[in-house]
């Protein structure tokens, strides 16, 4: 090479040019290095990363599963809300005006003013909205939308361009403020739901079961989402569908609730002396509820709509508490319906025999305190069966001191009071069963004796829910049999051929035959002996047996010969209980009633329990029932157009 | 050596008789040389000879490259489902045109006149450019914020193009010219430098930042190559990377906003960040074998910007994985590999150092495009050569072959003696 050249510039530029070389080869293996990072090592890195560019989820909500009651009545659905949705880009390629500057969009919202009843303040944040997204893109414009504008849009669709009707699913409670409590309502998810469904994949936003069965068969209710997913561009425009999971719906969910008797329940409370309380209604050999009953109720629709804001500063400031489901969440001293408990414990005990009468004076007294009987002029020389009929408390207050606390407790608890029921519900209450453990380990002192005085009629510590009372009051009516109480059906897991026995107890008191005849003689007196304390609610054509409860809520004041002083404020008048079941010799249904501030059980609840027991027997042997109501019935919404659009949906063609 | 042109230095010359006493008058240079080269600056070797020293095999790695170039291009600018079939043809076809030409145009150059002929012209050539240069400074059209073409009625010519091809043509005529010795010093540097720097100045002044990296960097390796002392080198390189900071202030705002980007992309996904960042999830999502012809996702779906021209090697890189890319590299280097062996059996230095010149320019583009297309350097505007979608630089590229192809006609040619 360079042959004109001198031999050291020959040799100098091989050297070079080998340099030059050399600096290619090594850039070059650089660049190699670099994509052997990039392409192999961190390959599927971003592979992801490309995928996650171009694939775009779009959710199929799967529908929630719907609720019967026990005659297959439609209680909870899932209706289609309709929603009005722009896609700018069509209305503006369409409704593009001939003279200059006509903007499509802004045209069809004048098209659509009319129909919609647009305001110019809602046309204005459209607009701004749509030019902030991209005009393929849908665009919300109404949402709950009435079946009057549904049909007046429907109508003109064609000259409507860019204008689609979707159909969400929302939830729909039929029987509006019926059942509210055993039925519940949904919120918004938040991370406590989360926690508390571990096993569910909850997206933001998502509606979740806030109490009642909605909450309890969260699980089953609730579908699986299915997933679409779409392959888009940069600018998120959809280029095709690459995958489509469909969802799975929720399956359906049967109570053993009677509608027809829950709506005698509630209106009999809402139309007893307190106006609000709690009523069950039980089968006492399998714990299956027909009635659930806590008064006063909510419309479930209004957590799907939503409130206003006075309607809900309302509903948590109502003393009343209407979103207390007061048959497992309200915790009343049972007062005189736990007088069984003490008989059962001291015929158990061998401290009481069928014979045995106790002198009623109208009080006793222990260390120099007087404990009255009810009945100031005292009962006299009182039996057993009559002590319970007339609920004499002296009679209890003897059998206190033969006892003792500890055989009480051991009693009560083995019917079920002082623990959980294990209601398929969340949320219960356990109540409470005072023992002297229990008042030395939260009270930090001992058992006086006087307290098992006031603890053998029902008051002082012990507290129960009215769900604890039905299965007490089963329990004695089967003969000692404690169920679990259950309002959602089993699921069927082979339905050619049903499970014919039903659930077992979840554990036996085992009475003696005699003691629990005794205790059912006493029961049935307080109906039918004359001078039962519920003697004015005999059932129609049915024996029914019973316990009144009157249950204290503020100390009684007397005068100084013992005379009851009644308080003027409501909020301590006492509570009306009644528990009881029917037919006194083949019970088929138990009942726990508590009527809050009522009075005296006899007069004020026993009534309660008699309607809705009345109503059962009449229905068993076939009477037709009112219809039911539906949602705008029994609860008016506060936009005509809603109820409207909801009646015509629930008609079913 | 006995040239007329007064500055040759004549003492580092040997002492040879000239073969043919009226070639000096002439002007032109003979050079005998103990019989292994009968060949001297005013020889024009007949057609047949230079058909069969032209260097095909450049040509046919052209080819080869080409080829696989239109395949990327033709996916690059398609629909993803194929709908714009039509379109992907056009392009294609008026690529398929512009390389006709080049190709055309290579020959041209490859086989015109004498070995002296372009050694002739080069200041002549270097003058012009200079002159539509400063023509563009003064009246040329703004695109896309930067002044950089200028209409001439029927077409738009892009002064810049041509430059990089005239600028080394001078300084290879410059140093043959002065013939000096191996290590010189400030004494040989000053002229060159003037001859890069002006032309530098104008064409970052456009601004067209990749342009003039391009520029400074073969302008720097030809007088390298040329000789330059390696005391030299290692001061320039000192000064240069003393003068970093002052470069900084002098670049314009979007072009500091590349480099910032480039360290952390991440910084401004929706930003500036956005073509690095989806340039190397196109690249990288490829893998090993890609995934398939018009099948990238990443390309097809809009993501990669720029697709069809400066971020095609993304598309390949997408579509035909780490296999293609390296096969692509492997072509880039063959193609290299080949100008520099014409550069080293070059019959004299303005021979080598066009050779030279052309390669380091066709070179250095590919590693700067792949380089920022990777995420290893800044973006800046230079296109991929052979592949990239666009006419001026695929035909400057193509008479820059053929300026090489020149010299290799006009070389000992595998110890064949001419």
């Amino acid at each position: 090479m360079l042959e004109d050249q001198p031999k050291t510039f020959q040799v100098d530029a091989r050297r070079r040019l080998l340099l030059l070389g050399g600096s290619v080869s090594l850039l070059f293996s650089l660049l190699g290095g670099r994509l052997f990072y990039l392409q192999l090592l961190k390959g599927g890195t971003y592979r992801d990363m490309a995928d996650d560019n171009r694939i775009s989820l779009q959710l199929l909500p799967a529908s929630r599963g719907r609720i019967f009651d026990r005659d297959q009545r439609l209680l909870v659905e899932n209706n289609p809300d309709f929603q009005l949705v722009i896609i700018p880009e069509l209305a503006i390629q369409q409704l593009r005006k001939p003279e200059k500057g006509g903007n499509g969009l802004l045209r069809l919202l004048e098209l659509l003013t009319p129909l919609l009843q647009l305001e110019e303040k809602e046309i204005q944040a459209i607009l701004k909205q749509a030019s902030r997204q991209r005009a393929f893109l849908p665009l919300t414009i109404r949402t709950h939308l009435t079946w009057e504008e549904l049909s007046l849009i429907e109508t003109r669709i064609h000259a409507l361009p860019g204008v689609t009707i979707e159909a969400q699913p929302s939830r729909h409670y039929l029987m509006g403020t019926l059942a509210s409590h055993a039925i519940g309502y949904m919120g918004e998810v938040t991370e406590s739901d989360q926690n508390h469904f571990p096993d569910i994949d909850f997206r933001p936003g998502d509606l979740v079961g806030r109490s009642g069965v909605e909450r309890s068969m969260e699980p089953r209710l609730r579908g699986m989402d299915g997933l679409r997913e779409l392959e888009v561009n940069a600018y998120g425009r959809q280029v095709r569908e690459l995958r489509r999971t469909l969802p799975h719906p929720g399956q359906d969910i049967t109570l053993t609730l009677d509608m027809d008797l829950q709506q005698e329940a509630e209106r009999a409370l809402a139309e007893s002396a307190g106006g609000t309380g709690a009523l069950v209604l039980m089968r006492p050999n399998s714990g299956e509820l027909l009635v659930m009953a806590s008064q006063p109720t909510y419309d479930p629709n209004k957590f799907i709509s939503g409130f206003l804001p006075n309607e809900w500063k309302q509903l948590i400031q109502d003393p009343s508490r209407p979103l207390t489901n007061k048959a497992i969440q309200g915790q009343y001293p049972p007062g005189s319906t736990f007088k069984m408990v003490v008989v059962l414990a001291a015929l158990r005990l061998g401290k009481l025999s069928e014979n045995d009468t106790v002198y009623c004076p109208g009080y006793t007294t222990r260390q120099d305190h007087r404990f009255y009987c009810w009945k100031l002029r005292g009962h006299g020389a009182i039996s057993l069966t009559q002590a319970i009929a007339q609920s004499c408390d002296v009679f209890f207050y003897e059998l206190a001191d033969r006892v003792g606390i500890d055989g009480i407790h051991q009693q009560a608890l083995r019917l079920g009071l002082g623990t959980l029921s294990g209601i398929d519900l969340e949320g219960e209450r356990p109540g409470l069963m005072p023992s002297r453990q229990w008042k030395r380990r939260v009270h930090k002192a001992g058992w006086y004796p006087g307290e098992t005085l006031i603890t053998a009629i029902g008051q002082g510590y012990v507290l129960s829910t009215p769900m604890q009372l039905a299965v007490m009051v089963s329990a004695i009516a089967n003969g000692g049999a404690v169920y679990r109480p259950f309002l959602v059906k089993p699921e069927e897991k082979n339905q050619h051929h049903p499970p014919t026995k039903g659930p077992a107890p979840l554990w036996h008191n085992h009475f003696r035959a005699e003691h629990i005849a005794l205790v059912h003689q006493g029961m049935e007196e307080v109906v039918h002996g004359v001078m039962g304390t519920a003697r004015t609610s005999k059932l129609e054509g049915v024996r029914m047996a019973g316990k009144t409860g009157t249950s204290q809520v503020a100390r009684h004041r007397r005068t100084q010969s013992g005379t009851l002083l009644h308080s003027t404020n409501r909020r301590l008048k006492d509570h009306a209980m009644f528990v009881g079941y029917a037919p006194a010799d083949k019970p088929e249904i138990a009942v726990a009633v508590i009527v809050e501030h009522g009075g005296g059980g006899g007069s004020n609840a026993a009534p309660v329990a008699k309607r809705v027991m009345d109503l059962y027997f009449a229905k068993q042997k076939g009477e037709t029932m009112p219809p039911l109501p539906t949602s705008e019935t029994a609860a008016p919404a506060t936009e005509p157009a809603d109820a409207e659009q909801s009646s015509q949906t629930t008609d079913p063609h | 050596m006995s040239a007329p042109i007064k500055h040759v230095d004549q003492e580092t010359s040997p002492p040879i008789q000239p073969a043919d006493p009226r070639a000096d008058q002439r002007g032109q240079r003979t050079t005998p040389v103990g019989g292994l080269l009968s060949i001297d600056g005013t020889t024009t070797l007949g057609w047949r000879e230079r058909w069969q020293r032209f260097p095909w095999s450049l040509l046919a790695l052209l080819l080869i490259t080409s080829a696989l170039g239109l395949v990327v291009l033709y996916s690059a600018v398609g629909g993803y489902t194929g709908q714009q079939e039509t379109s992907n043809i056009q392009y294609l076809l008026r690529q398929s045109g512009r390389f006709g030409i080049g190709l055309v145009l290579m020959f041209v150059v490859a086989f015109a006149g004498s070995e002296r002929v372009y050694r002739r012209y080069a200041y002549l050539a270097y003058g012009i450019s200079l002159a539509l240069l400063v023509a563009v400074f003064l009246a040329g059209s703004i695109s896309m914020g930067a002044r950089r073409w200028l209409d001439v009625g029927f077409m738009r010519i892009q002064p810049s193009e041509l430059m990089k091809v005239t600028l080394v043509l001078a300084l290879a005529r410059y140093y043959h010219d002065r013939a000096v010795v191996v290590g010189f010093g400030w004494r040989d540097l000053g002229i060159p430098l003037l001859l890069v720097a002006m032309p530098l100045a104008l064409i970052l002044k456009q601004p067209d930042l990749g342009t003039g990296i391009t520029m400074a960097a073969v302008g720097m390796v030809v007088i390298v190559v040329a000789g330059l002392s390696w005391r030299m080198i290692l001061l320039s390189l000192t000064l240069l990377l003393a003068a970093l900071p002052v470069a900084w202030g002098a670049l314009h705002d979007y072009q500091r906003q590349r480099i910032y980007t480039l360290f952390a992309p991440e910084r401004d996904p929706l930003g500036s960040g956005y073509h690095i960042i989806q340039s190397k999830i196109a690249v990288g999502s490829g893998g090993l074998l890609g995934k398939g012809f018009m099948a990238g996702s990443q390309s097809h779906l809009d993501f990669l910007p720029e697709r069809h021209t400066d971020f095609i090697f993304s598309v390949l890189a997408e579509e035909w994985g780490f296999v293609g890319c390296i096969t692509l590299m492997i072509l880039y280097m063959l193609i290299t590999f080949r100008g520099l062996l014409i550069a080293s059996m070059a019959h004299h230095r303005f021979g080598l150092l066009t050779a030279v010149g052309f390669i380091t320019l066709f070179a250095f583009q590919v590693i700067i495009n792949i380089g920022m297309v990777i995420g290893l350097l800044p973006v800046v505007g230079i296109p991929l050569p052979l592949i990239s979608y666009g006419g001026s630089s695929l035909i400057t590229l193509l008479f820059s072959m053929g300026l090489i192809a020149h010299v290799g006609i006009y070389s000992k040619h595998h110890g064949r003696t001419i």
